[in-house]
């Protein structure tokens, strides 16, 4: 794993619990979540149709578009409620010094 | 012995039924009777991202094959024209007879027609199938003025999607606002705003009196004597539950099949589910009739549950939505029994929500805002109703102050 693919999404308290933000990086769109257990992160984009998730709720693992309320589960990005049925692709976050970086492939 | 389970409707009502039926009950037999030849598939992108091309026929489909062959659900294409509840029997068409233990009818719902007095029958379209979507999307291409007769949720989406295909569009609406009654008059008049900046015309408070085809156009004549030219005429004047089947039998018919909170009808081993039902919601305390896709995934849901011996009541608060241009709307609950109206917001970049209370809590909330600025408060305003919250009304009417703030765990 070379140190170049972790990308620094921001500091640890620019999150508060059980809520996002959302992360620009080239053309990309991220969305790092802070659930009890830590931070997690998933594409920025709905699988159904090209909303932004960072104005959907979060409510235990659980990440709801605001379009069409499709759910998706943040820690394994699977799709649990329709119109939602193609999973979301999630991405590995590592805290450093209160630092957050998410690792972009 | 294996029961027979039939499913009368392969609409989304129908399908989320058989799915969980086969969950709690790997025996019994589960046929999905459907008039239309396809399977069943999403009606919301039809008047939207069908028509736009951004959405293919193969996108619709809930399940392939395989899901259904994997279950044990069969799918048969007939279409149904007599029942027999006695001896619980269904007749085909083509003399096919079908023998139930215990039915769901999941029919749906159509659209009504307009009343002309000369025959143009033909030549007015209606929007409900994916047949009906692609003969609009063909046919539009060589079409230029095209006019919407009735301005509910289906005929402005179809504006909204015409539109944005370079087309001069026309909505004749009867009543004083767009998307009557059930949405506050604020919110309608921002999303007819939206409408107009588009290049879309609105006209309210007109009644058609009369159609006349002159060569390959129309002239519609409106009961103020203005005069509209037009090469394409398209209806969406409301719909009524498909239950003509019925209306001979002792089913309980009223605005629909009247059910109880466990998708029940008046008769044993008979049940009813999504458009088609004028369902008993326990925690409004009166029945209600919805069209809309959650309602019709969560209704067939909880009807294949008792279905399978599961009893279930069906308490889910009412949500829909329509998407029209950039704009997101989404309806939560019920917004016709209130006492008092709080509005959070006022800009449409960011979202504006009416919330309709009673006794200091929350019944129902109506929202619009550009794509994704109301769903969250939309979706967390259901939770409260649920729950029966008394609500801070600061909070509410307050955009700055999260309302996930009022959800108490
Ligand atoms: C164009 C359009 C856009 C929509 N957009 C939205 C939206 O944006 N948001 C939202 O929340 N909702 C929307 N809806 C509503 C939503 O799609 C419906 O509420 C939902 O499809 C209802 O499901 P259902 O199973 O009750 O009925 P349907 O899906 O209509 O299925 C009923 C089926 O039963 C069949 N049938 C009827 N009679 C017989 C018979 N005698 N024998 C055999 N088969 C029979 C019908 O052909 C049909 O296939 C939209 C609907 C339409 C038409
Ligand atoms: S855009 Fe996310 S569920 Fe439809």
């Amino acid at each position: 794993m070379s140190e170049e693919n972790w990308i620094e999404v921001g500091s640890t308290d620019s999150i508060e619990e059980e809520d996002l933000i959302r992360f620009d990086h080239q053309d990309k769109t991220f969305c790092v979540y802070k659930l009890t257990d830590g931070f997690y992160a998933t594409d920025g984009i709905c699988t159904h149709e090209a909303v932004h998730l960072e104005d959907g709720l979060v409510m235990d693992d659980e990440i709801e578009c605001p379009m069409h309320q499709g759910i998706f589960n943040i820690k394994s990005g699977e799709a649990l409620s329709p119109p939602a049925c193609e999973d979301l692709k999630t991405y590995p976050v590592k805290v450093d010094n209160d630092k957050i970086f998410i690792k972009i492939d | 012995m294996k029961k027979n389970i039939i499913i009368l409707g392969g609409g989304q009502a129908g399908i989320y039924a058989a799915r969980e039926i086969r969950q709690n009950d790997s025996k019994s037999n589960i046929k999905i009777l459907s008039e239309e030849n396809l399977l069943p598939y999403e009606r919301p992108p039809l008047s939207k991202d069908f028509l736009l091309d951004k959405k293919k026929e193969e996108d619709l489909y809930f399940h392939s094959s395989e899901v259904l062959k994997n279950e044990n659900i069969e799918f048969e294409n007939i279409s149904i024209n007599k029942v027999d509840f006695e001896n619980k029997k269904l007749f085909a068409k083509n003399d096919n007879v079908y023998s139930y233990d215990s039915l769901l009818i999941s029919t749906g719902s159509e659209n009504k027609k307009l009343t002309l007095d000369n025959n143009l029958k033909n030549d007015i379209y209606y929007l409900r199938n994916l047949e009906e979507a692609k003969k609009i999307k063909e046919i539009v291409l060589n079409k230029n003025k095209i006019t919407i007769i009735g301005g509910g949720f289906i005929g402005l989406e179809i504006a909204s999607s015409l539109s944005q295909l370079q087309k001069k569009v026309i909505v004749i609406e009867i009543g004083n606002q767009l998307m009557g009654r059930i949405i506050p008059k604020q919110i309608a008049d921002l999303v007819q705003n939206t409408h107009i900046e588009n290049g879309n015309e609105i006209i309210l408070n007109k009644q058609i009196e009369k159609i006349t085809k002159k060569n390959d156009d129309y002239e519609i004549l409106l009961n103020d004597n203005s005069l509209i030219e037009t090469d394409f005429i398209i209806a969406g004047i409301g719909s009524t539950p498909t239950v003509k089947l019925f209306e001979k039998t002792n089913l309980k018919l009223d605005n629909g099949i009247v059910t109880n909170q466990f998708c029940e009808t008046s008769i044993k081993d008979v049940y009813a589910a999504g458009d088609v039902s004028n369902f008993y919601h326990p925690f409004y305390e009166r029945n209600m009739r919805l069209e809309s896709y959650q309602h019709a995934q969560n209704h067939g849901i909880c009807a294949g549950k008792n279905i399978a011996g599961v009893k279930t009541e069906y308490t889910s608060i009412p949500w829909m939505w329509s998407d029209q241009f950039n704009l997101n709307l989404q309806l939560t609950g019920i917004c016709d029994e209130y006492d008092e109206i709080i509005e959070r917001g006022n800009d449409i970049n960011n979202g504006v929500i009416y919330f309709f209370l009673k006794n200091n809590k929350i019944r129902g909330a109506c929202g619009v805002g550009i794509i994704g600025k109301v769903g969250r408060d939309i979706r967390i305003t259901s939770k409260l109703t649920e729950k029966d919250t008394i609500v801070d009304k600061q909070i509410l009417s307050d955009q700055n102050l999260k309302l996930n703030k009022l959800i108490q765990k």
